[in-house]
């Protein structure tokens, strides 16, 4: 693997992580990071969904018309979220955590990251390079929303996955973790030690 | 080839948007018979939820053929009644028939413009009796199940659910465990205006057939609030027609039993 291919993969997982630096998706990272179990299912369909969008608008980049080409790319986003969510609904052990994903699961199409990744990377890029930017993304994405509802799930309601881990401790739940303004703090202690560790991200 | 050209672009689009709508027509069709046994399934979750058997989560754990075999093996009947309170016909106990969340909008219609209705009933071996209600929350549909002892005047249970209330806010209806608990032990009473009401600031502490309304969701819980009220008004005739039956009932077992004592003392008295 070359260097260039390293970077496409590693950046926006680390350095240019779509949400502690670019700041997009915060929405939906604010709603779904309650339980590990809803926040792995929606970093999975994003990643799903940004890397297959991205492939195939970077394959068809070449033919887009110039003027409708937002118009093009939402309705290629908006297939992959429809599958990703017709999938979920038609199986037994994903459907409940559809149901309780509700409305983001469709709103993944609004998601800033996966037209943010199209027009930045896919559009001027081959497949495989864009493939590859889609999926970091949605992983840099999904990183976050694991570490938050790790956080949230475990002080919120003493679980892990649902497994009691700190109940059986005498743990008493702190309901703030549950409620959405906790995930902000949150992200923004992530981003804080993000900041401190890489130097280079503070604003001068 | 130009591809900034007015025929271009709309050519491009159109195919585009043909080949999309073909790949989700195919995709749904063939995905369909499953997510509907998922709908099933989760529909008889939430009766048995409301019924107040077992948690919801409990449903989600044991899966969908427990689920629907425990509703099978508890169900005492399930029938549709009419707008007289007379029943219509009989769903199928072994098939696990019921009304669908669709089904239900169907009705909602017919009830909404008074035109004839048959809305289900389902009751379990242990004396409860379920009833949907079905309404518009504040952006699209609520629906959920209320629950009655064997004495009809005692709300057993509760459970909710919507299509696209706001998480947090209107969501509560489904996800606030004490939302739905505070149903526990009320009762519906057509003598009030409202034959039940879900208060805003709060329900009167006397008041037997009232809840609290939840706070931020205002539109949610006034949806809602029409909602059972418009089905308690369709279950009417069929509610108290059962009621009067178990008094007439409760009164001729008392006479029954009057009519016995009276003999017995004539038996001692010609001793």
């Amino acid at each position: 693997m070359n260097q260039k291919m390293k970077e496409t993969i590693l950046n926006p997982i680390l350095k240019g992580n779509p949400i502690t630096v670019l700041v997009l998706g915060i929405c939906s990272s604010l709603a779904v990071t309650v339980e590990m179990k809803g926040a792995l299912v929606m970093a999975l369909s994003v990643t799903l969904v940004t890397g297959l969008s991205s492939l195939i608008c970077s394959l068809l980049r070449k033919t887009i018309p110039n003027r409708v080409r937002i118009i093009i790319q939402l309705v290629v986003v908006a297939l992959m979220v429809i599958l990703v969510d017709q999938l979920l609904k038609s199986f037994e052990g994903t459907y409940p955590i559809d149901k309780q994903l509700s409305v983001y699961i469709g709103l993944i199409i609004t998601n800033c990251i996966v037209m943010g990744r199209i027009e930045a990377f896919a559009l001027g890029n081959k497949p495989i390079p864009s493939l590859l930017d889609g999926l970091a993304n949605g992983v840099g994405y999904g990183l976050i929303l694991i570490i938050v509802a790790f956080f949230r799930e475990l002080l919120g309601s003493g679980t892990l996955f649902g497994i009691p881990v700190l109940a059986k401790l005498g743990y008493v739940n702190n309901g703030l973790m549950i409620l959405p303004p906790m995930a902000l703090i949150l992200i923004g202690c992530i981003i804080w030690v993000q900041r401190s560790i890489q130097k280079d991200l503070q604003e001068k | 080839m130009n591809t900034n050209s007015n025929t271009y672009t709309v050519i491009y689009t159109t195919l585009v948007c043909v080949l999309v709508a073909a790949i989700l027509a195919f995709v749904s069709q063939l995905l369909k018979p499953k997510q509907e046994a998922n709908e099933k399934a989760e529909t008889i979750s939430q009766i048995l939820t409301a019924a107040g058997f077992d948690e919801k989560a409990h449903w989600q754990e044991i899966g969908n053929a427990a689920t629907i075999d425990f509703y099978k093996e508890n169900l005492a009947e399930a029938y549709t009644v009419s707008a007289q309170g007379a029943q219509v016909k009989s769903l199928d106990k072994a098939k696990a028939d019921i009304y669908s969340v669709s089904d239900l909008k169907v009705q909602n219609r017919a009830i909404k413009a008074g035109k004839d209705y048959e809305i289900p009933v389902y009751t379990f071996t242990n004396g409860v009796t379920v009833i949907p209600v079905y309404g518009a929350g504040l952006w699209g549909p609520v629906w959920g199940y209320l629950s009655f002892d064997a004495s009809l005047d005692n709300i057993e249970g509760a459970y909710f659910d919507h299509e696209s209330e706001t998480p947090g806010l209107g969501g509560k209806i489904k996800d606030d465990p004490a939302f739905r608990a505070q149903f526990k032990g009320k009762n519906v009473n057509y003598a009030d205006a409202k034959a039940f009401e879900i208060v805003k600031g709060g329900a009167p502490a006397d008041k037997r057939n009232a809840i609290d309304a939840i706070t931020g969701a205002t539109m949610t819980s006034k949806g809602l609030d029409e909602a059972i009220n418009n089905w308690l008004g369709a279950f009417k005739a069929y509610l108290q027609g059962r009621i009067q039956a178990k008094a007439a009932e409760a009164e001729a077992a008392a006479a029954a039993a009057a009519e016995a004592e009276a003999a017995e003392t004539e038996t001692q008295t010609a001793e």
